[in-house]
């Protein structure tokens, strides 16, 4: 998939701007040598849409193009981009702040299953302020199979779980599976501070990591 | 050496060996652990994913509890909670308000004077004043690994110094070269294994893993090294399954190098867990008479 850019100047400036105050990351200075794409680990992966082109997407005002599209989804968040950029722009940052984005924006996720991978990690850990890896490859697996049975995808769904509990039963063998539940004594004062939500974070965006 | 320790959540979970291995070994060079007291997780890469707060919040605390622990340096041997650790010390060091706030709700306040430490950096000091030398009883002669460091170790999400080469770092290489090994030149010793790709994307991590394998293999390597456990997990767990996809037809060890440091000085694998793999990680010791 090639996707033909074209300059949309009534929502490039706001487009650019928000990802920039959300992601830290100074899109302008982006001069399109293209270091970053050689580097991705997934560039085949994404239909072309490397890190150079997604800032691209951005800076021309695409916004339906910057939030859906397979590098936001098939990002491996390996950071070589980033690290190599002659320009210091972090554009793993970018590929959060953009599911952050499509998340706002009630886009949905091009890979259902990394939006749910994190979104059980995240509640999860939050839960007992541990993580716990058979509460959240449950959470993550019964969001999955929601997911396929009302897509109607029965195979889907079966073979997830075979292929889960095939890793699952290996790991038990070799005792790297447990059943005791790890969490934390300050409770309360984690669900506090997790609760506060960053009244200053948003205020000050350009701190956002 | 006096070290606090963070475990994280894997070390405690399905790479408990690794926890072992650590407590078991470092010990045994010098280096003595003091876990930190009701640590939490540190969020690894899916809260920033998911809530720009959040990833702040959850390593903050940590780090105020190590603030208050008593030691000056603190040892994160998986790459995931050192690298969030760290980025958010680093964060918090320009951003008062958020720090503040932050602080407002901890009975232990983050001061952000901690020096955090990867599992490479806590060694470095006992490899380069000689004294990891003299612990060596069983030199591994024989053996060729790959190092591998994955992504985590030298590439952050936010500007850290870095204390190896962030292209080619020589951390495992050289402890390991002291414990008698011969440790390759190979060229995906920083490329991503998938991490959490192996579960929501897994044809694309077994993909990348593939690429890892085989120029590991074309180098003459016979296992393959690593510090961190999502790394480690992933190459040993889905190893069979790399193989049968990509026509590979040899199988690599996975160590931690806390095992490898173990053997070498005279700690029995069984007792670091070295059994414990799903490649089968004890064959290749008794190859080379390092484990009857």
């Amino acid at each position: 998939m090639t996707t033909v850019l074209e300059f949309r100047p009534d929502q490039a400036s706001s487009l650019a701007a928000e990802v920039m105050a959300r992601s830290g990351q100074n899109l302008n200075a982006c001069y399109q040598c293209r270091r970053c794409a050689s580097g991705c680990p997934v560039g085949e992966e994404t239909g072309y849409v490397t890190p150079d082109r997604l800032i691209r997407m951005i800076v021309l005002g695409k916004k339906e193009a910057a939030l859906d599209n397979p590098l936001v989804w098939k990002c491996v968040s390996c950071l070589t981009c980033g690290t190599r950029c002659p320009n210091d722009i972090m554009t793993a940052r970018i590929v959060d702040t953009l599911k952050k984005m499509a998340k706002d924006a009630h886009v949905p996720p091009l890979s259902p299953k990394v939006a749910a991978f994190h979104s059980s990690f995240v509640a999860a850990a939050k839960r007992l302020g541990r993580l716990n890896e058979l509460e959240f490859m449950g959470r993550y697996e019964w969001k999955n199979t929601l997911q396929a049975l009302t897509k109607f995808k029965f195979h889907e769904a079966f073979e997830e779980h075979k292929s889960q509990a095939g890793l699952g039963l290996a790991m038990l063998r070799k005792g790297r599976m447990h059943f005791r539940i790890q969490k934390i004594r300050g409770k309360q004062e984690f669900r506090r501070l997790i609760k506060r939500g960053g009244e200053q974070l948003a205020k000050s965006p350009a701190s956002q990591e | 050496m006096e070290l606090a320790y963070y475990p994280g959540c894997s070390l405690r979970a399905s790479s408990e060996i690794y926890d072992l291995q650590c407590k078991r070994v470092l010990p045994a060079i010098g280096i003595n652990l003091h876990e930190l007291d009701d640590w939490n997780c540190c969020g690894a890469t899916s809260a920033s994913k998911m809530d720009d707060f959040l990833a702040i919040a959850m390593p903050a605390r940590n780090l105020g509890i190590a603030d208050a622990s008593g030691y000056a340096e603190l040892v994160i041997p998986c790459s995931a909670c050192y690298s969030r650790m760290l980025v958010v010390q680093k964060v918090l060091e320009s951003e008062k308000g958020i720090l503040n706030e932050i602080n407002g709700e901890l009975s232990k306040k983050v001061i952000g004077k901690t020096r955090i430490l990867s599992i490479l950096e806590a060694i470095g000091p006992v490899a380069s004043s000689g004294e990891l030398a003299k612990s060596v009883v069983r030199k591994l002669e024989g053996l060729k690994p790959a190092c591998y460091y994955g992504c985590m170790l030298t590439r952050f999400p936010y500007g850290v110094p870095v204390p190896d080469s962030v292209e080619n770092p020589q951390g495992m290489e050289t402890i390991l070269k002291i414990l008698g090994a011969t440790p390759l030149d190979w060229s995906y010793k920083t490329d991503c294994c998938g991490a959490s790709a192996a579960v929501n994307d897994n044809e694309t991590s077994i993909k990348l893993m593939s690429k890892i394998m085989k120029d590991a293999i074309a180098r003459e390597a016979n296992c393959f090294v690593t510090t961190c456990p999502m790394c480690q997990l992933n190459l040993d767990a889905y190893q069979e399954k790399v193989k049968a996809a990509y026509g590979i037809d040899r199988s690599m060890p996975v160590y931690f190098i806390t095992e490898l440091i173990g053997v070498a000085v005279g700690l029995s694998p069984a007792d670091l867990g070295v059994g414990r793999h799903f490649v089968d990680a004890m064959a290749l010791l008794r190859e080379l008479n390092l484990y009857e």
